[in-house]
């Protein structure tokens, strides 16, 4: 009953909104999600016509083109069939009137009732939400903030419209207030359409079943809420998933590389994204359906970076891997967990191609590796457990940082040593001339892994393959190795797989998690599902044998 | 605040009309002695003459020279005004200011003060006085600049208020410095918008008391004045003289209100951007 | 809460005029009775009556003494004699004052209803063609002082077209009664009228439009939209309402203006009012009157900005009903 099509509004010389398509049917609820600023407020208003600047494309209401409306005409529909329920700040409700007057006066100006029937209406609604009778004639300024949200959503609701459209409706209350105004607004929402702006993904999934995305005045996701939120196909998405604070996930706050820029050509979200190609910078994707997904994206979404299928590794009678499949999306972790001996490793090097399959293939990006080249181990670089045994002691600091570049042939020496500097940098490790000429033998245990970790940077990879990385270091050199690893991800979008037998140490850093055992791949799915809700027997024991917090103390 | 006074000017038909009447009004106001044919006030025993080649505006009821008197008239006007307004804005500068600093008790009982000065018309006290002390033009200004503070006092505490919480003041206070140079390096500098729409409203004000106190027959009656005219015509304004007597210094005044007015008008335009550009094309 | 202070306010006002009208003619050089009543009085009286005088003003006693019984003979309504008009100042005061209450009250009232509804008609829509014809017209009457507009309206309705008398209040030894009584007073109220409600529009005009400008960009406004309200209702009783405020504060400064206005006004067109009394009596060198008549007028704008103080605070919801 509502449909958008390629609305474009733009102030003075900024575009706000650049080519929305929307679609909502009778009876349904969609959440708009983005940051501020791009461009919720504006679509909200430029629904009811309310926004003042250039406004391009088509509005369709049951039939009607909104933006070839006289005023007339949609002034009848404002507060009538369409109606605001705007965020509630400081004089949102007119200060010299009764809230009662105000939540009347929609009803007087549509419908054919007098003043008393108005008011009984305005009485009704303003019950039904929740404000006690001997507050109807209060002014605004003697409302809380929880009051004054009520009684504009009441005012939106005086003429039953068929959409209603909530801007923010409870961004500025306190959580028991929030959880009640939920409450009313699911109830209303039964009735009619909805559609709910929020930049808070949790009132967001409480509210509506679609959920749509929109970043710098474009909708790069669309989809059922459900689906959407747990696995977010578009890479903005995903990172606002992660950036969000939430009781259930376990991995560690993420944010977006950069701020969101709006003169960008191309995709809006090229500079901030860690996939983007030299499309991104000069084309707008367009907002298509994908595999049930609708999605703003010119590599169709989040790209597997690297897939196995069947991937299977006999030693002799042994069945080290046994028929393994398994994918790692770009920026994203994964986490192997197992216990030694059900083959992690033996998949870590036959993904590398340190050792051969017996069967299986492995995929980088969809096409098929056979021979691992320089091309290869440019996208993919591995660490090891045990980082005394993987740096040469021959080697100083600055050499071991640059062999892969020397190897490879990349660049002159002065380029190669300045890179050399910058990954020591971005790995947290002093450039001094003392430092780089130092031995691994001279190095703390952290310092030797982050050494491994910049060399594994040098060459830039998509995917870093981390054995056990933290098994010989203590607790808090874990802890930083590992938010050092998240950090990278976010900045340079760097995929990881995560090998580990700890699962506590998994759910920290991983988007999903895989569970191995002999050689077998016996559940895989999102990090959140694995540990809160285990399927299969061996996951949910390793889940129970996990290291929790709450120390259980010997019976004396 | 850096207000780009020009471009607002420039955009302006209301501040241009203005200034360039003001300007008009000024020239003729200094060079009166050369611009008028005769003395303003030296009789002539040809009473109520209609315009003629020897007086371009004919004579009044005791033959002296009407357009003498109104050139000569426009001195008078701006000489009150902008000194009256000087005086009074400096006042209401030094008033507001250290009110504004030094606070306290001296804040609150001149606050009173002010207040009690703002609702008091002006008026009542001017004619009190004047009914005692036959004022000389002087004493006029004096009377007038002491009456007329008490509005810019109270605005210019405000922006003083909020100008001693910035930073840079109590940095400098940090420093060791003293009211009175905090005063004239760092507030003085920052007040001078609001200072500059007081002054040009104050001539305003000035200008119109002149005129009306003249009429009244209160000022002093050596001196030529806009509205010592007016008021003399309107003895015989049943006879044809009014036109050449009575309605030229009413425009003349007039039109230096206006003028005055529309700088002022512009100016606090261009102080307040909430205003916004007034382009009246 | 705020009347304690204000009224305050209003007590020092009253001090500062009632001691200047006590100081001034007692600073004057020479016989503090001449200066308080006036040459020609003075030569009016007998020995005896000045000997009263001298002691019911405590003129040989010390200045604190004099200033009591200055204020005692103020409470009891002796505002002195009038030897110009034969009476007591108070009732010279008393006739005159119906009139200047007529002219000023349907002034201000009509000129701060008109410029109200003006401004919000000119602040809705800014730069429109409306604004700027109303503000450039505004303005330009602005310019013109009171007693230059009652003069043109005089020469040109009453000289030149004849249409309506050169003075009074009403036709003097006509005998109107009732309606064509009514019919009088509004034929000779109706120039001087023009004239002072011409120049005071602006400044209800002003205000109002400025703070339309304030009140229009508030998020009410566009709520008020959003609700689908017909533009008259929301120019009025959404934006028009707010705007109302700060010119309901600013009256009180406005009646002060008209009071000057008044005073200019009443002469040109020999209006018998307060302020035409002034004239006569600065003529006379009446000076009880002119105290007298300086006085009343104070104390009543006095009142009268305590009134507007007091209303402001039931318009305003906010202050009403303060948390």
């Amino acid at each position: 009953m509502l449909k958008l099509e390629n609305l474009k509004v733009s102030y003075a010389r900024e575009e706000i909104l650049n080519g929305i398509d929307l679609e909502v049917k009778d009876g349904e609820s969609l959440a708009i999600i983005g940051e501020s600023g791009a461009g919720k407020t504006t679509l909200a208003l430029s629904l009811m016509r309310l926004v003042n600047g250039n406004v391009k494309g088509k509005i369709f209401f049951n039939g009607l083109e909104l933006l070839s409306l006289s005023e007339e005409a949609m002034r009848g529909l404002r507060g009538n069939q369409i109606a605001l329920a705007p965020q509630n700040a400081n004089n949102t409700l007119n200060p010299v009137y009764t809230i009662l007057d105000q939540v009347a006066e929609p009803v007087l100006e549509h419908q054919s009732k007098n003043r008393r029937e108005a008011k009984e209406q305005a009485s009704g609604l303003l019950s039904d939400l929740g404000i006690p009778k001997s507050r109807f004639s209060a002014y605004p300024h003697q409302l809380s903030g929880g009051e004054q949200q009520r009684v504009l959503i009441a005012m939106a609701l005086a003429n039953q419209p068929k959409l209603l459209i909530l801007d923010e409706p409870v961004s500025s209350l306190d959580a028991p207030a929030r959880a009640e105004v939920i409450e009313l607004l699911k109830a209303i929402s039964q009735d009619r359409s909805l559609i709910v702006m929020t930049h808070d993904i949790s009132t967001a999934a409480k509210l509506a079943d679609n959920i749509a995305i929109i970043y710098s005045g474009r909708i790069v996701e669309l989809g059922l809420m459900g689906e959407v939120l747990s696995r977010p196909r578009h890479p903005y998405t995903r990172g606002l998933i992660r950036s969000y604070p939430d009781m259930s996930t376990g991995k560690d706050l993420q944010g977006i590389k950069g701020v969101m820029n709006r003169s960008v050509s191309g995709c809006p979200f090229h500079p901030r994204c860690t996939q983007a190609i030299e499309i991104c910078r000069e084309k707008i994707p367009p907002l298509m359906l994908i595999q049930g997904r609708y999605i703003a994206c010119h590599r169709g979404g989040i790209i597997p970076l690297l897939s196995t299928k069947n991937l299977t590794k006999h030693f002799g009678s042994l069945l080290a891997v046994d028929s393994v499949n398994i994918t790692i999306e770009g920026a994203e972790t994964l986490a192997l967990v197992g216990e030694s001996g059900s083959g992690k490793t033996t998949l870590a090097k036959l993904i590398m191609g340190l050792a051969k399959p017996t069967e299986g293939e492995v995929y980088l990006e969809d096409s098929r590796v056979n021979n691992r080249g320089k091309d290869f181990y440019h996208q993919v670089q591995m660490i090891f457990q045990n980082p005394g045994e993987s740096l040469s002691h021959r080697l100083s600091v600055l050499e071991l940082v640059r062999e892969p570049l020397d190897i490879q042939e990349i660049g002159t020496k002065e380029e190669r040593n300045s890179k050399a500097r910058q990954v020591l940098r971005e790995v947290e490790l002093p450039e001094t001339e003392a430092f780089l000429s130092k031995y691994p033998h001279q190095l703390s245990g952290g310092e030797m892994q982050r050494v491994a970790i910049a060399r594994a940077l040098v060459l830039d990879p998509r995917l870093l393959i981390a054995d056990e990385p933290t098994a010989f270091l203590d607790s808090s050199l874990q802890a930083k190795i590992l938010k050092l690893l998240l950090n990278l991800q976010e900045q340079r979008g760097l995929s990881l797989l995560f090998i580990t037998h700890n699962i506590a140490v998994a759910r920290k850093i991983s988007d999903r998690i895989a569970v191995m055992k002999d050689g077998r791949i016996v559940e895989q799915g999102p990090a959140k599902s694995i540990i809160t809700a285990p399927v299969h027997a061996y996951a949910r024991k390793l889940s129970q044998a996990a290291s929790s917090l709450s120390f259980e103390v010997k019976e004396p | 605040m850096h207000i780009n006074l020009k471009e607002e000017v420039k955009q302006n038909n209301f501040a241009k009309f203005g200034i360039v009447l003001l300007l008009l009004m000024l020239v003729i106001a200094l060079f009166a002695p050369l611009l008028a044919p005769y003395q303003p006030n030296s009789q002539t025993p040809f009473a109520f003459e209609p315009p003629s080649s020897n007086h371009w505006l004919g004579t009044n009821h005791v033959g002296k020279d009407i357009l003498s008197q109104l050139i000569y008239g426009a001195r008078t006007s701006l000489l009150v005004g902008f000194s009256a307004a000087l005086l009074a804005t400096i006042l209401s500068a030094i008033i507001g200011t250290s009110a504004a600093l030094i606070a306290g008790l001296y804040d609150k009982i001149i606050m009173r003060i002010v207040d009690a000065f703002i609702i008091i018309p002006a008026i009542v006290i001017i004619i009190l006085v004047a009914a005692y002390v036959k004022p000389s033009l002087w004493v006029l200004i004096l009377l007038l600049s002491l009456l007329g503070w008490q509005g810019g006092a109270r605005i210019i505490r405000a922006q003083a208020l909020s100008l001693k919480e910035m930073g840079h003041i109590s940095a400098a206070q940090s420093f060791g410095a003293s009211n009175v140079y905090l005063t004239f390096r760092h507030i003085l500098p920052d007040l001078a918008p609001i200072l500059s729409v007081e002054f040009i409203y104050g001539i305003r004000r000035a200008i119109f008391m002149e005129a009306g106190l003249a009429f009244l027959g209160i000022a002093d009656p050596t001196t030529v004045s806009w509205g010592m005219m007016m008021r003399e015509a309107l003895d015989f304004c049943y006879l044809d003289v009014w036109q050449w007597w009575l309605l030229p210094p009413g425009i003349a005044l007039s039109l230096t209100i206006l003028s005055v007015t529309f700088i002022g008008h512009t100016l606090e335009g261009a102080l307040d951007p909430r205003l916004e550009s007034e382009a009246i094309a | 809460m705020f009347s304690i202070r204000n009224l305050a306010l209003y007590l020092i006002a009253m001090l500062i005029i009632l001691a200047l009208n006590f100081l001034l003619p007692r600073m004057m050089p020479g016989d503090p009775l001449m200066a308080i009543y006036g040459e020609e009085a003075l030569v009016q009286m007998t020995p005896e009556l000045k000997a009263e005088l001298v002691e019911r003003f405590a003129l040989d006693q010390p200045w604190w003494q004099q200033f009591a019984a200055y204020l005692s003979t103020l409470f009891t309504g002796d505002l002195g004699y009038s030897y110009y008009y034969n009476a007591p100042v108070l009732e010279v005061i008393l006739g005159r004052l119906p009139w200047t209450l007529l002219l000023v009250g349907t002034a201000l009232i009509i000129s701060t209803l008109l410029g109200i509804v003006l401004g919000i008609e000119s602040g809705w829509r800014r730069s429109s063609q409306r604004d700027k014809s109303l503000l450039t017209g505004l303005m330009a009457l602005s310019g013109f002082p009171d007693f230059f507009v009652g003069i043109l309206l005089l020469i040109g309705f009453g000289i030149t077209l004849g249409i309506f008398p050169l003075s009074g209040a009403i036709t003097p030894y006509s005998g109107f009664t009732g309606a064509a009584l009514a019919l009088d007073i509004l034929h000779h109220l109706f120039l001087p009228l023009t004239a002072l409600t011409l120049c005071h529009i602006g400044g209800s005009y002003l205000l109002t439009r400025n703070t339309m400008v304030t009140v229009l960009k508030k998020p009410y406004m566009l709520v008020a939209r959003a609700k689908g309200l017909s533009e008259f209702v929301m120019r009025y009783r959404h934006a028009g309402r707010n705007a109302l405020l700060p010119v309901i504060t600013r009256a009180g400064i406005q009646l002060g203006r008209m009071v000057t206005g008044v005073l200019f006004i009443e002469i040109v067109f020999a209006y018998p009012g307060l302020g035409h009394l002034v004239y006569e009596a600065l003529l006379a060198r009446d000076y009880p009157v002119l105290q007298g008549v300086l006085l009343i007028v104070a104390f009543s704008v006095l009142i009268a900005d305590f009134l507007v103080d007091v209303s402001y605070s039931k318009l305003d919801p906010r202050i009403r009903y303060a948390h």
